[in-house]
């Protein structure tokens, strides 16, 4: 069988009818009748919250979590309240904060789970398991205003919003943005998701991804992806933070040393190595000795004859 | 055939009916019972909102203006400050609702746009450009002349970046959602570069121009208990650089080199590199049982380069090798490379007791840049010493990196959660030459064994602690200043004391040494900050934020010409504090006055002793409903002890009108 012809009938067993939509929840959830017969005295729709939570109520009105109380495929018709909340006849009956759950006052994993029950199975959430957010117990709500944001979803969309959410706990982070070089945060040109995945990335501090397993930098800098004749190992092996500090930095070019010179000395250091095929030597950048005199300023900035320091198409010393 | 293909492909997309997953596009306030006027927004409600921020922004720089313009950059004249607006199409036509930021147009050196567009359950749309002004022109940086007082402005440049980004997705909250994006990232610019010449280097003029296109296109999954996204992209790349020269230059070395003096008189330089690639990812996550979670990816992609490279010189220069003299060379080289790069990483959760949860990964990265080509280099003049020198170019890069990772996590209390964990990380690279084994050519291992811990308390709602230990002991690393023998602190703490003051402490450090005979790298970095959040009344709230953050670097090299070992030595001890007080005014009519006042400051000593301080205020003072009178005024102050001559101030004040409905 031809391949064009196992794809069309692969297209055409494909049943229309299977792409019925999912439940509320993985495993199956019961339907609000179905949870109806199974706690008749549990539930007693979101319109029974109202008038004690008005304001959350309304402005629950606007938010993309409406669609669970709209839509009867999601399981939760006119009971979105309780979709999170659990059962809340005897909150209603009572009035006991003790009588319903509340998710802010559960332990994140397990708040995380309760949103994790339809949203897990999602893209974003694929590096979750690496992610530092989620190992060092930051629930989605820490982010995410649940009943609040409106019409605006359910986490900040402007740069402006989104680096104040993040600085309200990486604040040493966005101190160094008020250093003189910097990336354009302070000024709302980028955002820190333009950089990090919030929800986690293969990639060492939640960075970005660009072109399926590139660091996100090339996203902006594509003229320094290459592939070149001549790579400078760093560059692949550690990454800009080799040489940069991208938050910010009172060093020019936001370098990590305030002299070019010792950046590159710190790793070519010279340190005597066997001649030939080096095989483990103390750290990769051995090179034979350069007899540069630093005292002189033409050596003093490497980048200045070593101009292709991200890598070099033609030249093995990075001179052009 | 292949349109029945795509129509048979269609007939299934177009059946689905959304899953559970709530659709980005913002649901309608209630629903009125009249299913005819069914309306995502009540009929009191307007369906075009947004505010529009225009003015004018005057400014005076005094001191450096070319630093000024490297770290601030902002200029004088009428500016669109900011746009957001909002449709909401009653009628759902097109859209379900459409909104779309722009910030900074003008003039201004970064410019954005930001457009959503969404129709439930049919697509999202989004597009995002920005267009940056890259200034950076520092004497202190790159001029080797400066203290004999010629600057000639070395690695100065002026470049612009274009970014644009577009992504479509079709059918979002069903099963199946198809999506198609682009992606657009353009540079072009002029500055100075060097011309590179045995024992000279000469400062000429440059200009670059790049362009990479990013095309992908792929479909999400969504299923019950699991998830799959399967993309496939591919990017292509235009990047040209010309140098060029037709003046006499005596570049950067006025010392006569046996009695001659070099110059340059004329310079044609050019790179012609183009480049593509294709990649391909496939995603999943599954949850086959309640108690365990999967996920895992694959990402390929296959970068390749190729350039033409081209070389005309003419002056008096000098072949150091041969201690040859010239008038005119010529250059020309080309070449081309790959980079297959895999990355791989499957993980999961298990909950094995309620208590207790396991999150174990592994993960391996493996790339291999091999690149060949030849450079020719011909003297041309004199006859008399013509001379042709063709170099086979090859060039290889080898990283292969693996992790694996475990974390336990044990809910001792309701309040308190406890974190263990192992992660070793090993790998090799190897550096050098495609083709010949010899010197320069150098292969090395990773082997880090690191042990992690964590704590984190919840003693009530009001007060949060959250603290992270990672220590490591390495066998190799591949660098001398990589993570070697490292330990990583990490602590926060917050506390709300009433409900209108909120405190919180964060402290982090990172010690790591490498005992490498000769280097002995010694690094210590430490930031302590402390934030508060007060509102005292309603009509006053203040944020404060104070950093204070040392660094600590030591490391031992061989000078470069006598090889006698010497030390690097970096210190960077910062104190930053930045604050906000917002002052409601008294009001009239409804309308409030606000006023807030504030701004940050930077101070560090150590090897470059800098101040930066940024003050501002503003005032916000509304005429009439909609409309109102904005006005900023904001101070730049920069110093640096080392480099007088590049300090700035500017005094900047921005007025202008915001409307909004």
């Amino acid at each position: 069988m031809s391949s064009n012809r196992f794809a069309a009938l692969i297209l055409l067993c494909w049943p229309a009818g299977a792409q019925t939509p999912a439940p509320a929840v993985p495993a199956p959830a019961p339907a609000p009748a179905a949870a109806a017969a199974a706690a008749p005295s549990g539930y007693v729709g979101s319109e029974t919250c109202q008038p004690c939570h008005e304001d959350i109520y309304n402005a629950f009105q606007k938010s993309p979590h409406k669609l669970v109380d709209t839509q009867k495929r999601r399981g939760w018709e006119g009971k979105a309240c309780e979709s999170c909340h659990g059962p809340g006849a005897a909150h209603a009956a009572s009035a006991e904060k003790a009588a319903i759950v509340n998710p802010a006052h559960l332990p994140p994993a397990e708040t995380d789970r309760d949103c994790l029950k339809c949203h897990l199975n999602q893209p974003t959430h694929i590096g979750r398991i690496q992610n530092s957010h989620a190992k060092n117990e930051v629930s989605c709500t820490a982010c995410h205003s649940i009943h609040a944001n409106g019409p605006n979803g359910l986490v900040p969309r402007k740069a402006v919003a989104i680096n104040e959410l993040c600085a309200g706990c990486h604040t040493a982070v966005w101190a160094e943005f008020q250093r003189p070089y910097k990336h354009r945060l302070p000024e709302a040109a980028m955002s820190c998701v333009d950089c990090h995945n919030p929800h986690g990335s293969i990639l060492r501090a939640s960075a970005q991804s660009y072109a399926a397993n590139e660091p996100g930098c090339f996203r902006c800098h594509g003229n320094l992806r290459g592939p070149f004749t001549f790579e400078h190992a760093p560059v692949r092996l550690e990454g800009c933070g080799a040489c940069h500090e991208p938050h910010g930095s009172a060093n020019p070019r936001m370098l990590a040393r305030a002299d070019v010179r010792f950046l590159c000395l710190e790793c070519h250091a010279n340190l005597p190595t066997a001649p030939g095929p080096i095989k483990n030597p103390p750290a990769l950048g051995g090179v034979p000795p350069a007899f540069h005199d630093l005292l002189s300023p033409q050596f003093q900035n490497c980048t200045v004859c070593h101009m292709k320091v991200h890598g070099s198409y033609v030249n093995q010393d990075l001179l052009r | 055939m292949r349109l029945a293909l795509a129509v048979l492909a269609t007939i299934p997309l177009l059946g689905q009916t959304p899953a559970q997953t709530p659709a980005p596009a913002p649901t309608p306030a209630p629903v009125p019972a009249d299913a005819s006027s069914a309306s995502p927004t009540p009929t009191t409600e307007q369906w075009i909102t947004g505010t529009v921020d225009f003015g004018f922004r005057f400014t005076s720089v005094g001191g450096d203006n070319d630093v000024y313009r490297s770290v601030v950059n902002l200029g004088q004249g009428p500016r669109l400050l900011g746009l957001d607006l909002t449709i909401v199409d009653p009628k759902k036509r097109l859209f379900d609702r459409l909104d779309v930021r722009a910030s900074n147009w003008g003039g201004d050196p970064y410019n954005t746009i930001h457009l959503d567009a969404s129709k439930r359950g049919i697509y999202d749309f989004n597009f995002d450009y920005r267009d940056v002004a890259y200034f950076s022109l520092l004497p202190s940086f790159a001029d080797p002349l400066l203290g004999t007082g010629i600057v000639l402005d070395e690695d100065s440049y002026f470049a612009r970046r274009r970014m644009s980004d577009f992504q479509l997705d079709l059918l979002p909250g069903h099963r199946i959602v198809p999506y198609l994006a682009y992606g657009r990232d353009s540079g072009q610019g002029t500055g100075i570069t060097t011309f590179e010449s045995d024992t000279n280097s000469y400062p000429v003029a440059d200009q670059m121009f790049d362009k990479t296109d990013n095309y992908r296109g792929g479909v999400h999954l969504e299923f019950n208990r699991f998830h799959v996204t399967l993309e496939q992209g591919g990017t292509t790349l235009r990047d040209d650089q010309q140098a060029y020269d037709s003046t006499l230059n005596y570049g950067n070395s006025y010392v006569p080199y046996f009695g001659q003096t070099l110059d340059l008189t004329n310079l044609a330089q050019a790179y012609g590199i183009r480049g593509s690639s294709i990649y391909s990812k496939a995603l999943f996550t599954a949850n086959p049982f309640s108690w365990l979670d999967v996920s895992g990816q694959f990402l390929y992609s296959l970068p390749n380069t190729s350039v033409n490279y081209t070389q005309f010189d003419t002056g008096n220069l000098v072949l150091e090798q041969a201690i040859l003299f010239y008038t005119g060379e010529q250059a020309l080289g080309f070449a081309a490379g790959k980079q297959p790069h895999t990355t791989a990483s499957l993980g999961f959760e298990l909950r094995p007791l309620k208590r207790v949860r396991v999150l174990q990964t592994w993960m391996t990265d493996r790339m291999h840049t091999a690149a060949a080509g030849l450079f020719t280099g011909m003297i041309l003049q004199p006859v008399s010493a013509t001379l042709n020198t063709p170099t086979v170019l090859s060039g290889l890069l080898v990283l292969n990196y693996n992790q694996e990772e475990t974390d336990v996590f044990l809910d001792v209390t309701h309040k308190l959660t406890l974190r263990g964990g192992y992660r070793h990380e090993w790998g090799d690279a190897q550096t050098g030459n495609l083709l010949i084994a010899g010197p320069g050519q150098e292969s090395s291992e990773l082997r880090q064994q690191v042990g992690i811990a964590g704590i984190n308390f919840r003693a009530s709602q009001k007060l949060t602690f959250n603290g992270e230990f990672e220590g490591a002991a390495s066998d190799h690393a591949y660098f001398l200043t990589s993570l070697y023998n490292y330990q990583k602190m990490r602590a926060r703490a917050r506390y709300q004391i009433v409900s209108t003051l909120a405190l919180q402490a964060s402290f982090s450090l990172l010690n790591n040494e490498n005992p490498a005979a000769g280097a002995n790298y010694d690094f210590l970095s430490r930031q302590n900050s402390l934030s508060a959040s007060w509102t005292p009344s309603k009509r006053v709230s203040i944020l404060t934020e104070y950093t204070r953050s040392t660094l600590r670097s030591n490391i031992g090299y061989l000078d470069p010409e006598f090889l006698t070992p010497v030390a690097s030595l970096y210190r960077d001890n910062a104190h930053n504090a930045s604050a906000l007080i917002d002052l409601a005014l008294p009001g009239y009519a409804k309308l409030v006055p606000r006023l807030a006042f504030g701004g940050s400051l930077f101070i560090s000593s150590g090897s470059r002793p800098t101040t930066y301080y940024q003050p501002l205020a503003r005032l916000s003072l509304p005429l009439h409903k909609g409309l109102v009178w904005k006005s900023e005024y904001r101070y730049y102050g920069y110093d640096e002890a080392f480099y007088q001559y590049e300090g700035f101030r500017a005094h900047i004040l921005q007025t202008g009108l915001a409307i909004s409905r």
